[in-house]
């Protein structure tokens, strides 16, 4: 019988064994639950539709990205296209002036006719500054030329026109402007042929915005590729215009002397310059032209903004 | 006397240091299924004090009580019926019957060796 209860003693030891896995399982399960869920049915239906459209979206980004990956990739492989592309807008670029550029060319500087070319570069003086001892004349020309030629300190004021001594009288307004009579003064508003008035407002324009267009013209036809002119690069939008008395380049402010410089061929444009007679017309407003062949001139960048408003491209079909 | 009871502690310590875990669901099934094995337990002991202790019959009743037990109740939460709150309406009574009959027989015969 001690037998037969050692062995019941064992067979129950071995269950309570069992039972106290299951009762220790059960208290860790209980006390310490893995994760404690909250959230009712709807609410984790919910989300998980959320969660599954998230990935849904971020699978089709990952499609898409791979459709690019595989575009560049294809375009790589034709032919280096990228390359091409880079090219094309280094060349656009270029053509829009947007670039600084350099090579042959020629500088055309409009000076007055009297002055060296060693003293081209120095400011043009003002004729508010020592007006007593300057004096205004007219050309004969279509140009009222009342120049303002710096003079030599205590020499006296020349001009290089006789009809100076034609003058009635000139008298100063106080603000610089200089009022001019002539003699065969007959029109109050007249202006024509340097015969009527003559109202001159600070630096008069004795070179307007047209001829500077001319010469500009004269260059572009004849092959320059770059233009400039007193440093503002022309572009295709740019304009040359009197504003007031002052000539504007893209509405900035230029003041002589007007310097050209024009990439191409230096020979072709400067005949081309010297066949359109540019050196007569300015002549006659006494000018000179003076052309430099170069072998290397740097064209700067234009310096404004282009905004491209009012225009897009119209998307002819079957362009590819 | 004393071997189900170290039997009972060495299996609650090597639960504790296997840190075996039971999903929330399922809890209630493991539940039931330590109800019927208590029972069995007891009714095993109680068996053994009356001297009517049959080992087939207790390794039988403890597996087969825990297993129907869960079993059931598992197959009640399909079917819409509490089979889970019989189990423990059924098991409870028939364990505390059983601890009322052991104490009643400990206590008799502590009477009667005292006698």
């Amino acid at each position: 019988m001690t037998g037969n209860d050692r062995k019941i003693m064992f067979i129950l030891a071995a269950i309570s064994a069992i039972i106290g896995v299951m009762l220790a399982t059960q208290l860790r399960s209980n006390l310490y639950p893995q994760q404690a869920e909250s959230r009712s049915i709807s609410e984790l239906r919910s989300t998980l539709q959320k969660e599954l459209e998230k990935h849904k979206t971020l699978l089709a980004d990952i499609s898409k990205y791979e459709l690019l990956f595989y575009q560049y990739e294809t375009a790589l492989d034709e032919g280096e296209s990228v390359e091409v592309m880079k090219e094309e807008l280094a060349r656009a670029r270029k053509l829009a002036g947007m670039v600084s550029v350099e090579g042959p060319g020629v500088t055309v500087r409009i000076v007055d006719l009297d002055r060296r070319p060693s003293s081209l570069l120095t400011e043009q003086v003002e004729p508010a500054e020592g007006d007593a001892g300057r004096e205004p004349g007219t050309s004969a020309g279509a140009y009222p030329d009342e120049s303002t030629f710096p003079v030599p300190a205590g020499q006296v004021p020349q001009t290089n026109n006789d009809s100076v001594e034609s003058f009635e009288s000139f008298e100063l307004a106080e603000n610089g402007n200089v009022t001019i009579r002539t003699e065969g003064n007959s029109t109050q508003d007249g202006g024509k042929e340097g015969t009527g008035d003559i109202h001159v407002e600070g630096p008069p324009p004795l070179v307007i915005d047209q001829d500077l267009r001319m010469v500009v013209n004269e260059l572009l036809v004849n092959g320059a590729k770059a233009v400039s002119l007193n440093g503002h690069r022309l572009i295709a939008t740019s304009s040359i215009r009197n504003v007031g008395s002052s000539i504007q380049v893209d509405t900035k402010f230029i003041k002589p002397p007007y310097v050209f410089k024009a990439l191409g061929d230096p020979e072709t444009l400067i005949s081309g310059l010297k066949l359109a007679n540019i050196e007569g017309i300015f002549q006659i407003a006494n000018k000179a032209v003076l052309m430099e062949k170069h072998d290397h001139l740097v064209i700067p960048a234009y310096q404004g903004t282009q905004t491209v408003r009012y225009m897009r491209p119209v998307k002819a079909k079957g362009e590819s | 006397m004393w071997l189900p009871l170290i039997g009972l502690i060495a299996g609650i310590v090597l639960g504790f240091v296997l840190d075996l875990r039971v999903p929330q669901e399922y809890s209630s099934y493991v539940s039931i299924a330590l109800l019927a094995g208590l029972d069995t337990i007891f009714g095993g002991i109680r068996a053994y004090l009356e001297r009517m202790f049959n080992v087939r019959i207790f390794m039988s009743g403890f597996f087969f009580n825990t297993l129907f037990a869960a079993g059931l109740a598992f197959l009640g939460a399909f079917l819409g019926i509490d089979l889970y709150m019989a189990a423990i309406v059924a098991f409870g009574v028939r364990l505390f019957n059983n601890l009322a009959v052991i104490r009643r027989i400990v206590l008799s015969k502590w009477l009667s060796q005292r006698m």
